[in-house]
């Protein structure tokens, strides 16, 4: 095979090598036609190649910047499920932690800082902190229970879940909280002209992960222990310590996606707001090759699986597919995208 | 009464002759003692027997009557039950649903039919003259009763003849008793037995006759009340000493590891032994003697310990492996690919894990350097392979051990436990792994091996400790180190 490559004889038998062997090829030819499709539905009909570039270029903004705090969250779903885990509690942590962030931040009478009189910058920055050390300890509450406890992640997160979000409509009913207008610049800071901000943090937060799942003691240690949990400990991995740190991680980018969703709509609809939002991250690190059983994911094909999902949604929606059908589509992708990825070895 | 020979019974696995023409015979109302080290071909010939592989050569007759066994169910038919040391039945279901796993009674509307499975079950069990409640569930049943539970779901389907392959290996002696007394009862009804051990105090107990194979051969047959445990121990082990200690004159240095009455229940109690630098110990033992348990222990695998350790004279148990690690401890474990091979990591990988978060640099893996030591290992233990970045299973069983040597060896230990080392690996690769332990004792590293086979233990220790259920049982050293004496310590036996 190698050598048939070195030779570059014959383009099908590359193709079929890199199609068993290369854990994405499949995942981003599947992102590059979704992105073709995308530009073809677009269509030419413009005036000059500058004016059909600017439709394109503010086409692709909107797509990701709506979906990028859900990417953000899958980035972490995808070390939790590479563990052998799951989080189902993200969209509730994504409430709890977005309502902590109003409770500081609140304009009207209710607003802690308000009241103490810290306004402006840095009431931001200390919100910005607070929310996320509080994210961070959902998360590590989660990975105690998880760890400590001996409870399987499944039925932790899932009783998570519930109380999480149950805790958070009960304090927050009839609050009817404003952050600051100045707050909004997080997400809605504009570079030139583009609405990029969310864009941004998820791209810094991907290319991180994406070191530390490659480079690092502990995102190497995540596969281990996903891989074969009896093998690593027996090879002086602290199982129990990397399991808790997934999930506080998660914990702290789901607590981050809360800031910019909060900074976007400068509100949070505390029953609906992340409803859904964990098998939307696990949809997207299972198209990107990640394996529910552990051992096997990839921190880049999570981002290809969020876009193709993304960009599949935004074609539905240009070809005027019924909104109940969508998930539908959505239901195909997952189950395809993981029977393609069966032809690659799986001893 | 039913009569099964098995005649001049040939069988290979690949180049490697695992029965050399082996006749044997069993007819109802004995049991027959089928005796054998590990690797003298006794599950073989059973396995041809029930079914599980196919003879290359001989013949077997029920009742003289040719037959031919191709698959299990054939075996099964001819009133053959094998009962394997893994017992087939479900913790979660009650004992007369196990006893009609797969052939359940149902009523004419295919319901189940539970009173009838019920009312069968404790016939059978009055039959039997066992006490046991068939409502009961079976995870709630201690290892004796399960043992019962399948031989009587064997006597369900008509077993005439019962192979039962080590069934005491995990029960005490009361549990072993009840066993026993079934068997007998079996006998009564005119069954016959073919009871595997390595137990041989039990051999001498309940069984008729003996059997004894040894490299494929038979060795020795006769009646149990015309030899001793010794006569047995000797059949079994051979005459002929292959192995010549590799031993040295060396400098044993100061003391590395004291145990003082370390005990896990139900795996091992009150241990005390202890290490010096440089020099090498032996455990063995027979299967389920509490020696993996006690140094996964030691290593701070196993929670729930009592008793003392101490580690160049210190006090203090490891409370997890990263701990044990620091301190100097390396386990090479068993079951290389359950408890040492991450299948998902590459070569690179699965060599360097252990080291990772001693040599990183803020986190971040120091890929370099990892690269240079293992590139020392690698010359040193002579592991052959291509690419730092193929799959760790691309390798073949002993490159893949000796890869999870190296990953220790650059840890730098001070106290190396090696559970059954060569386990999977081809006698070349052996040799090999036997030469790295004697160099790595000569730098002084205190090494622990752990090994059920007594020649391994004889060619490579200073001395070694026999435990049996979970007790040190004696130690040898020097002349004293034969496999006869450790055999007969590991089955239970006393010192002298």
């Amino acid at each position: 095979m190698v050598q048939q490559l070195d030779k570059g004889r014959n383009l099908l038998t590359w193709f079929k090598y890199k199609w068993m062997n290369a854990p994405l090829f499949s995942t981003a030819i599947a992102l590059i036609i979704m992105i073709l499709l995308q530009t073809l539905v677009l269509g030419f009909d413009y005036d000059s190649f500058g004016s059909w570039f600017q439709a394109w270029t503010n086409n692709w903004i909107n797509i990701l910047r709506n979906n990028a705090s859900i990417g953000i969250i899958a980035l972490g779903m995808t070390l939790v499920i590479m563990t052998g885990g799951i989080d189902l509690a993200v969209g509730s942590t994504l409430v709890a932690t977005g309502a902590l962030s109003m409770i500081l931040l609140d304009t009207g009478t209710k607003g802690i800082l308000g009241m103490v009189g810290v306004t402006g910058v840095p009431a931001f920055l200390i919100t910005i902190v607070v929310v996320l050390i509080f994210g961070y300890l959902l998360g590590a509450l989660i990975g105690v229970t998880v760890t400590k406890g001996n409870v399987p992640p499944f039925i932790v997160t899932l009783g998570a879940m519930m109380i999480f979000r149950s805790v958070t409509q009960h304090f927050m009913q009839g609050y009817n909280t404003k952050v600051p207008v100045e707050f909004l610049q997080i997400a809605s800071f504009k570079i030139g002209s583009y609405m990029i901000m969310p864009i941004i943090y998820w791209a810094i937060i991907a290319y991180i992960l994406y070191f530390v799942s490659k480079r690092t003691t502990f995102g190497r240690q995540v596969i281990a222990v996903g891989s074969n949990e009896r093998a690593a400990k027996l090879s002086g991995v602290n199982v129990d310590k990397v399991k808790l740190r997934v999930y506080a991680l998660m914990g702290l980018l789901v607590s981050i996606a809360a800031i910019i969703q909060v900074s976007r709509v400068g509100s949070m609809d505390f029953s609906n707001a992340g409803r859904g939002v964990e098998m939307d991250a696990i949809a997207a690190a299972v198209v990107g090759g990640t394996s529910m059983m552990g051992g096997r994911g990839f921190i880049l094909g999570t981002v290809y699986g969020m876009l193709i999902i993304a960009v599949m949604n935004n074609l539905l929606n240009l070809f005027g597919v019924p909104p109940f059908l969508r998930e539908a589509f959505k239901g195909f992708i997952v189950i395809g995208a993981v029977l393609l990825q069966r032809k690659e070895k799986t001893s | 009464m039913v009569k099964i020979e098995m005649k001049g019974i040939k069988k290979s696995f690949g180049s490697n002759q695992v029965l050399k023409e082996v006749s044997f015979s069993i007819k109802g109302g004995e049991i027959c003692a089928l005796l054998g080290e590990n690797g003298a071909g006794k599950s073989t010939l059973m396995n041809i027997l029930g079914g599980v592989h196919t003879l290359d050569a001989g013949t077997i007759l029920v009742d003289g009557k040719e037959v031919e066994f191709k698959t299990p169910g054939q075996s099964q038919d001819a009133g053959i039950a094998f009962i394997h040391q893994e017992l087939n039945l479900i913790n979660d279901l009650p004992i007369y649903e196990n006893m009609f796993l797969g052939r359940e009674i149902k009523t004419k509307r295919g319901l189940l039919d539970l009173e009838k499975m019920k009312q069968e079950t404790t016939d059978m069990f009055q039959k039997m003259q066992v006490d046991l409640d068939p409502d009961m569930m079976v995870g709630d049943l201690d290892a004796s009763y399960k043992q019962i539970v399948e031989i009587c779901k064997a006597m369900m389907m008509n077993g005439s003849v019962m192979i039962m392959d080590e069934p005491t290996t995990s029960l005490t002696e009361q549990e072993t008793e009840r066993v026993f007394k079934l068997m007998r009862t079996l006998k009564e009804h005119n069954v016959g037995i073919i009871f595997i051990s390595h137990k041989l105090n039990e051999v001498m107990e309940v069984c008729d006759r003996y059997v004894v194979l040894r490299d494929g051969c038979l060795v020795a047959e006769g009646s149990v009340s015309e030899v001793s445990t010794d006569d047995l121990a000797q059949y079994m082990v051979g005459y002929e000493v292959r192995t010549e200690s590799l031993r040295r004159e060396r400098t044993i240095g100061t003391e590395i590891l004291r145990v003082e009455g370390l005990s896990c229940e139900p795996y091992f109690r009150d241990i005390h032994f202890s290490i010096r630098a440089g020099e090498i110990i032996g455990f063995t033992g027979l299967l389920g003697d509490g020696r993996s348990e006690l140094f996964q222990a030691i290593f701070g695998a196993e929670e729930s310990t009592s008793g003392k350790m101490f580690l160049h004279g210190k006090e203090g148990t490891m409370k997890n492996t990263t701990q044990a690690i620091r301190a100097g401890i390396a386990y090479v474990p068993r079951n290389r690919k359950e408890n040492a091979i991450i299948k998902d990591m590459n070569i690179f990988e699965n060599a360097s894990i252990v080291t990772w978060p001693q040599f990183a640099r803020r986190g971040i893996i120091d890929r370099k350097r990892h690269e240079d030591v293992f590139h020392k290992q690698r010359q040193a233990l002579r592991i052959k392979m291509e690419m730092l970045t193929d799959r760790i299973d691309s390798l073949s069983g002993g490159n893949q051990q000796k890869v999870v040597l190296a990953k220790w060896l650059v840890s730098d230990p001070k106290l190396l436990i090696l559970d059954n080392p060569t386990q999977g690996v081809d006698v070349g690769a052996k040799e090999d792994i036997y030469d790295i332990i004697l160099k790595l004792s000569d730098v002084g590293i205190a090494i622990v091996v752990l090994s059920s086979e007594a020649q391994e233990i004889i060619r490579v220790c200073d001395r070694a400790l026999v435990m049996y259920h979970g007790v040190i049982q004696g130690e040898v050293a020097g002349e004293e180190m034969t496999e006869h004496q450790i055999m007969k310590l590991a089955t239970g036996g006393k010192e002298g």
